[in-house]
Formats: C-alpha cells, sequence, structure tokens
C-alpha cells in the first residue's frame, strides 16, 4: 500500500508530455500499404455475387475475401472450447451494417478507396431485429442459424443461471413485491486512437504485427488460429494503446492485415476512421433487464427473481463471459438468501458488443442500485438505511455461495451518507461490517450464512 | 512552399490541399500530433501556426504558406521540458497520451495569451479537446498551476524514463 496516496513516477510520463511516445500510427515503415474494407451497406441479409475483379485488376492493389482465410470461423472464447460463430470475413450472409467482407491494400489511401468502391456484391435484405426483447417472439426473425440466444453454456445449456434458497416461500413470504425493468443503452468506448494495425513480413518469414490490443496474447493467439500458423511465426508488439476501455480485447484488425501482408509481401497499415469507429466497431451492449425483489415492510429483500437479455449483436464474442460476471453481481452489494437468476446473452442486428469498463457488471449495478431507491420509496425507508440494512457483511455469501471475508458496502454507503451530508440514526451511522448478530440477523438470512474461514 | 517547423526552415513537396497534419506525419515524419478524426472534431492533431493553435486536419498546407509551426517537438524534450510539459507529467495531465499533445499545444496558446488560473476561462480555451481518460480534471490543474507560474518537483513524478513500449527508448 505504499502508493496508495503518494506520488510515484510514470514510466511513459515524460515520454507523453514530450511526444515521443510510439504509438501504432506513429511507427514509420517505407512502403506502407494502405488497407480499407468493403463493408456491409445494411443490417441482414444474403449476399451473392460479390465481385472483386475490378479492384485486383487495380495496379498494386491486394485484395482478401472469406476465401483468404485458412480458418474463417474461430472465436474469443474458442480457447475455452466455446463454439465459434463469427467469419472473420462474412460468407454468404451479412449479419450487421459494416461488417467486413472483403479487405483491400494498395499504394495509398485514396487507390484503397478506389479500389473499395470497384467491389460490388448483391444483397437480399432480411428482416433485421434491434430489439433483445423481441428475439423470444413467435412471429421474431431468426437471425442466426442456432436461433436468436447463445446456447453454449456448461452443459449445453442456452442460459446462465442461479437458484439460491427457496424462492417460492420469499414470495409467499413478503409483504410486497417490487419490480421494476432497466435498459441501459449501448455505449461507445470512442477512444481518441481509432482502431490501427500494422503488419510487415519479416525475411525470416514471421510477421511482426504492431498492435493496439489490450490482450496482447488473445489477439496473438486468435491471428495465428485463423491464418493457422504457430505462435513463433508471429511477432506482436503491443503495450501502447490510445485509449481503448475495452473496445480493444476484441482483435479487429490485426487478423486481415497479417493475410494482406502474407498476399502482398508488403507492410500494410489500416487506420479505421472515425466514421468506422463508430459504426463499425463494438460497443457496450444494451441490456434489458428485469428485477422483482420480495420485501418485507421493514425493509428486509428475502428474494430475487430477475431476468437479463444481455444484447450480443450479431455474434457472441465476449458476452457469455460477460454475462456470467454479471449474474455473479446481480444481487448487488446487498445479501439476498433467495435467489431465481436466468440471463440470456441475445443475438440482434447491432454492431457485435464486447467489454467495457467493468464488463457485465456496470448494466447490473445501475439495475440494483436504481432498485434499491424503488424499494426504498414504496417502503417509505430512508434509502441509505435500507441498503445498510441489507449491506453484504463478513460470513455473507455472494449469489454463487462465496462467503465474503471483507465486504466493503457498509464503509462505502457511509462514506457517501458523509460526502452528501445525510444523517443517519446513531444504529446505522456506527454500524461496521461485522459478521450478523441480534437484529441484523433474522431468521431468514441465517441460512445463508458461510464460513468465511473456509476460502 | 515553405515551412518553418519547430524553428527549421522547411521546403514542402506534398500537394498544395494536403492537410497540414498528413505534412508533419507522412512528409516529415514528425507524429507528436495524432489523427483522431480527421474533421476537426477531436482537438488530437492542434498545433500552433504563427503562436495561435489550429487544427493540423482542417488545414491544408496551402493556406498557411510560409507558416512557422509548432508541435509538442518544439516546446522542449525530455531533458529540457517546457513549464507546460512539466505541469502535464506532474499532475498526472496524461493517461492514455493520445490527446496530450494536442492538449498541451491548446494550453501553450492560452499561456502564451496571458491566461489566468481561472478554471472556466481554461475550459473555455480547451473546449472541443476530446480526452477519453482523464475526465479532464487533472488537465485543468496543470494548466492553471503553469498559469500561477508555478514550478514542478519532477523527481517524484516523471523518474521513470522516457520509454515506450513500441519505441524502445525515446
Ligand atoms: S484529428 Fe484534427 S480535430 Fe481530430
Ligand atoms: S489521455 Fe487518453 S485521451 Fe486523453
Amino acid at each position: 500500500m505504499k502508493a496508495v496516496g503518494a506520488r510515484v513516477p510514470r514510466y511513459d510520463g515524460i515520454a507523453h508530455a514530450t511526444g515521443r511516445t510510439v504509438f501504432v500510427d506513429d511507427v514509420r515503415i517505407p512502403g506502407t500499404l494502405w488497407v480499407k474494407a468493403f463493408r456491409s451497406p445494411v443490417h441482414n441479409a444474403m449476399m451473392t455475387n460479390l465481385d472483386t475483379s475490378k479492384a485486383e485488376a487495380m495496379k498494386g492493389v491486394h485484395v482478401i475475401t472469406s476465401e483468404s482465410v485458412p480458418l474463417l470461423e474461430y472465436g474469443h472464447l474458442s480457447a475455452l472450447g466455446i463454439p465459434a460463430d463469427e467469419p472473420l470475413l462474412a460468407k454468404d450472409e451479412v449479419r450487421y451494417l459494416g461488417q467486413p467482407i472483403a479487405v483491400v491494400a494498395a499504394p495509398s489511401e485514396e487507390a484503397a478507396m478506389a479500389a473499395v468502391a470497384a467491389i460490388t456484391a448483391d444483397f437480399e435484405e432480411q428482416p433485421a431485429l434491434f430489439d433483445v426483447r423481441k428475439a423470444f417472439d413467435a412471429d421474431a426473425p431468426v437471425i442466426h442459424d442456432k436461433g436468436n440466444w447463445y446456447t453454449h453454456f456448461e452443459d449445453e445449456m442456452d442460459r446462465r443461471q442461479i437458484r439460491k434458497g427457496n424462492i417460492e416461500e420469499a414470495f409467499d413470504r413478503a409483504d410486497l413485491i417490487v419490480q421494476g425493468v432497466y435498459r441501459p443503452a449501448a455505449i461507445e468506448h470512442a477512444p481518441i486512437e481509432t482502431q490501427v494495425c500494422q503488419v510487415v513480413p519479416e525475411a525470416n518469414g514471421r510477421l511482426t504485427i504492431y498492435s493496439c490490443t489490450q490482450a496482447l496474447y488473445f489477439s496473438m493467439g486468435v491471428v495465428a488460429a485463423h491464418l493457422q500458423l504457430p505462435l513463433n511465426k508471429l511477432k506482436v508488439v503491443g503495450g501502447t494503446v490510445g485509449g481503448g476501455f475495452g473496445g480493444k480485447v476484441d482483435t479487429a484488425t490485426e487478423t486481415m492485415c497479417a493475410l494482406l501482408a502474407q498476399k502482398s509481401g508488403k507492410p500494410v497499415k489500416w487506420r479505421w476512421t472515425r466514421e468506422e469507429e463508430f459504426l463499425c466497431s463494438s460497443t457496450r451492449a444494451p441490456w434489458h433487464m428485469e428485477v422483482a425483489d420480495a420485501v418485507t415492510k421493514d425493509g428486509w429483500i428475502l428474494g430475487r427473481k430477475m431476468l437479463t437479455l444481455h444484447d450480443a449483436g450479431a455474434y457472441s464474442r465476449f458476452s457469455p463471459y460477460g454475462l456470467t460476471k454479471h449474474s455473479f453481481h446481480h444481487t448487488g452489494a446487498y445479501s439476498i438468501p433467495n435467489l431465481e437468476f436466468n440471463g440470456y446473452v441475445v443475438y440482434t442486428n447491432r454492431t457485435p458488443t464486447t467489454a467495457m469498463r467493468g464488463f457485465g457488471v456496470t448494466s447490473v449495478s445501475f439495475a440494483t442500485e436504481t432498485h434499491m431507491s424503488r424499494i426504498a420509496l414504496e417502503l417509505g425507508i430512508d434509502p441509505f438505511e435500507l441498503r445498510l440494512k441489507n449491506a453484504n457483511r463478513i460470513g455473507d455469501t455472494s449469489p454463487n455461495q462465496i462467503p465474503y471475508t471483507d465486504p466493503s458496502t457498509v464503509p462505502t454507503i457511509l462514506a457517501i451518507a458523509d460526502a452528501v451530508g445525510h444523517d443517519l440514526t446513531p444504529e446505522y451511522a456506527g454500524m461496521t461490517p461485522a459478521p450478523r448478530s441480534g437484529d441484523l440477523l433474522p431468521e431468514h438470512l441465517v441460512g445463508q450464512l458461510g464460513n468465511p474461514e473456509a476460502h | 512552399m515553405n515551412l518553418t517547423v519547430n524553428g527549421v526552415d522547411t521546403t514542402i513537396e506534398s500537394g498544395p490541399l494536403t492537410s497540414l497534419l498528413d505534412v508533419l506525419r507522412e512528409e516529415l515524419g514528425i507524429t507528436s500530433a495524432k489523427a483522431g478524426c480527421e474533421q476537426g472534431g477531436c482537438g488530437a492533431c492542434t498545433v500552433l501556426v504563427n503562436g495561435a493553435s489550429r487544427r493540423s486536419c482542417l488545414t491544408p498546407v496551402a493556406s498557411i504558406d510560409g507558416a512557422a509551426v509548432t508541435t509538442v517537438e518544439g516546446l522542449g524534450s525530455p531533458e529540457h521540458m517546457s513549464p507546460v510539459q512539466q505541469a502535464f507529467t506532474h499532475h498526472y495531465a496524461a493517461q492514455c497520451g493520445f490527446c496530450t499533445s494536442g492538449m498541451m499545444m491548446a494550453a501553450q496558446a492560452y499561456i502564451e495569451g496571458g491566461g489566468s488560473d481561472d478554471h472556466e476561462a481554461i475550459q473555455e480555451a480547451l473546449g472541443g479537446h476530446v480526452c477519453r481518460c482523464t475526465g479532464y480534471v487533472k488537465i485543468i490543474d496543470a494548466v492553471a498551476a503553469v498559469a500561477r507560474g508555478e514550478s514542478f518537483d519532477l523527481s517524484v513524478t516523471a523518474a521513470g524514463t522516457a520509454m515506450t513500449n513500441i519505441g524502445g527508448m525515446a
């Protein structure tokens, strides 16, 4: 803890302040070709007659399509045994506006744009799906060959579910049920450095990849898998990221640049425009969360039923992981002993969504905190006291049965009350996270206690 | 065409409508000015043209033929940083560093114009410079500190080397 509250040197502070930090776009490589993409102009369509011949006939232009990729489908979670559902380049169908179909490398940015303009394809548009709530409707368009939601949680379950305690008994015993629906919107990460990559084919047969990735080894594995190359053929240079916020964990550009460097035998560079960053790069997911709590008049939450629809966009990428984290946090910072949680990763025709600061957790925090205030309002109880009463304490267990050893809910709520000048009764003002006893250990919470020593 | 770039007289070969940003980055290899949007919206490409802050992505080079251009490289070096550079280092006003060059050039123009440490005036001067990392507070603190003429003890904030992962020793 020596660094907390102290001034510590930054290893890159001087480089930033003197303009010497070398970001990916700043690496100077003579003879570099510019890369641009031919992207889907529609949200959902069958594609036929992709014709790149005019572009390929242009001087110094190289083109890749789905046929150029040794292993077309490889998922970000494939290494964990989860089946891939996204082609590197669209083949017979497109599922989101801006999905890459063909990618070109040309001697200048203008030449690359001209080559993209010379590529044609026919699109037979299909109805598109944008609202996760509609994905389950009988008349919803089926936008994924396996259905509208992801089906590969453990034991091939189609949802992430949590069961704890006895939910029916909790709802039977409740004085009232408090319900809410929460729908935080998608957010674009909008780093000031757009997606950018340079790849150099080296004389020894290796590819040097200058990458702005936030997940270097992930990206290395993804490139190697698509190209069917051993890892020792790739040298990935990263670590200097011009803002990522989660939006640079997907391997957005590296694989396609590597294929074009292989094909052309020349160094290539792809720097997305601001428009591409906004239209085609992944976003934070929009979510649909329905919460129903079994509550007593004096402010105990006996049980929670929750349904979450996580909008993956057109392909799953990291969404199953995000939803899993979400499920572990679905009681927020509070102890609720009886739970029934169901969460689905739903496919839509949005740009695929991905990690963003607090992946999967900020959404559920928004829902649970808003819901706590709603309960307090309905019961006419002080919202701080409601939170303190139900706060996680030492020995309480998380939704997935992990006993808390050092929960920070109580000191955090007290600090907030202090910061906003909110007066608490002495009973609450003096509260600590110590194990439950007396009034704070009502009968319904006895059964959920765990042994923190056991972990 | 000719420009004086960071004090050096330079002949420009690029076409007249080439953006100053591309001239700096692609022709002259001066990379501190960044291409964040290339449409005037983010400020990452900001440099000084005859002392005034300008978005180099929106400046056709022919429109400033003969001008003096200053980039961050012209403010100071790692060994001799300018007050603005020292303040940004001391106040941790750069996180990822991508917006930093543009921010510092706008700050330099503000300070040279006699700007005060008034936070609203600083916000106005840096308006249109987007930073996604810092939340701006540290940047405004840094500029205010320069405006007050403070000096900075960098021994505890800048003891690190000027090393970057991609470039090695700068
Ligand atoms: S790159 Fe010039 S304002 Fe964004
Ligand atoms: S420091 Fe990253 S955008 Fe400003």
